[in-house]
């Protein structure tokens, strides 16, 4: 600002602009200055999603569910966690650094401060869509099929249904991802 | 195997799948649990990386997606006339922790269909037996604090704690979130209840 305010000073020294210019062009960059701090005072709005620390997968029988993940998606069970009425299943990276779990758990097993299931919502998760890395279609059918899955979908975005009819969506990062829509 | 077999088999004799399908299902089978065996191990499942996508199926996705894009700086992007998406960053940007190149954002479809739209290209989609009853997101510099007052200056209201380190709240359509910090795992339970708190 003190660079822009000497230039404009010696421009009116020198005759290049007159004292009417001067104070206009003083004005506006006083003005644009000021809406600058304005806008970095205020205080940040929402939240950065980092990513999906867990899902809560309420089921008839977690003991099921927690078989099926653990064998299509080599989920990883924390054992200490599994209580004999649910089961924090783990995948993805380290947890703690980007890792996320789905939490299997039998009716009426509710987080502190959840509200559990709740009839009245108007929303729904139809599906869960999972990434394979290094997808190779023939291996991934395959293994589907070996688990005695029916599958649906496309090459590179498969659907199966688990042990209690959801529906589990499998995918390249070629085939889903949100910039190629 | 034999239960597999027989599950097919019996498929087929009653009418739900053809012959030649049947065929298929075996082949595949049979050369997979063949190259397990001479590999000297177990078929196994597929290491999934992360969740790729969650489908959040309401009556009015445009309005799903003006909350979520408010309240969690999400950009709307691929909109149709039915659905759109909003994926945890920008173009070009990693998930967090992820090293591998070939694994997209996690990213929330809004979108607004019949709950039996086919999944894929099969049939009409089934009626599960179970509910995904919410869903935890990570947010960076969780301060259970903080979070309420940035639900509070986007006008959410309805936040409840889950324990020290979680919020929960209700989206416009009562789905409900929690909100978390990387401190919240599937492990802190056991290896650091006084501080983690049960809140999952």
């Amino acid at each position: 600002m003190e660079r822009f305010i000497a230039d404009l000073v010696q421009g009116l020294d020198n005759g290049r602009i007159d004292r009417r210019e001067f104070c206009q062009a003083v004005a506006l960059a006083a003005a644009v200055y000021g809406a600058g701090d304005a806008a970095q005072a205020q205080a940040p709005r929402g939240f950065k999603i980092i990513g999906i620390n867990h899902m809560s997968y309420t089921c008839p029988d977690y003991t099921r569910a927690r078989e099926w993940y653990a064998s299509v998606l080599n989920m990883k069970s924390e054992s200490t966690r599994d209580d004999g009425q649910r089961a924090n299943m783990m995948f993805g990276p380290e947890q703690g650094k980007g890792g996320s779990f789905l939490v299997a758990r039998n009716p009426g097993v509710v987080a502190s401060g959840s509200a559990g299931v709740k009839p009245g919502a108007q929303a729904v998760i139809d599906h869960v869509c999972y990434t394979v890395p290094n997808w190779d279609e023939p291996r991934v059918r395959a293994t589907l099929h070996a688990k005695g899955l029916d599958v649906t979908g496309r090459d590179g975005s498969l659907h199966v249904y688990d042990v209690f009819d959801y529906d589990v969506q499998i995918a390249s990062a070629a085939a889903e991802n949100a910039f190629r829509r | 195997m034999e239960g597999f077999v027989a599950k097919h088999v019996h498929d087929y004799q009653t009418g739900k799948i053809s012959r030649r399908r049947l065929i298929e299902i075996l082949t595949l089978a049979a050369t997979s649990a063949g190259a397990g065996r001479a590999a000297g191990a177990e078929p196994t499942g597929l290491d999934v990386a992360l969740v790729n996508h969650v489908s959040y199926t309401c009556p009015d996705f445009r309005k799903a997606a003006d909350w979520y894009s408010k309240v969690f700086n999400l950009d709307q992007v691929g909109a149709t006339d039915h659905d759109v998406a909003l994926p945890f960053g920008k173009k070009g940007e990693k998930p967090y922790g992820v090293a591998a190149n070939d694994v997209p954002l996690t990213h929330i479809i809004c979108r607004t269909r019949p709950l039996d739209a086919p999944a894929g290209s099969g049939p009409p989609r089934r009626t599960p037996k179970a509910v995904i009853d919410h869903i935890a997101f990570t947010v960076a510099d969780f301060d259970r604090e903080r979070a309420k007052a940035q639900f509070a200056a986007v006008g959410v209201t309805n936040v409840r704690d889950g324990g020290p380190f979680s919020v929960y709240v209700e989206d416009p359509f009562g789905y409900e979130l929690q909100i978390a910090g990387l401190g919240v795992t599937a492990i802190c339970g056991a290896e650091a209840r006084a501080t983690c708190g049960d809140t999952r």
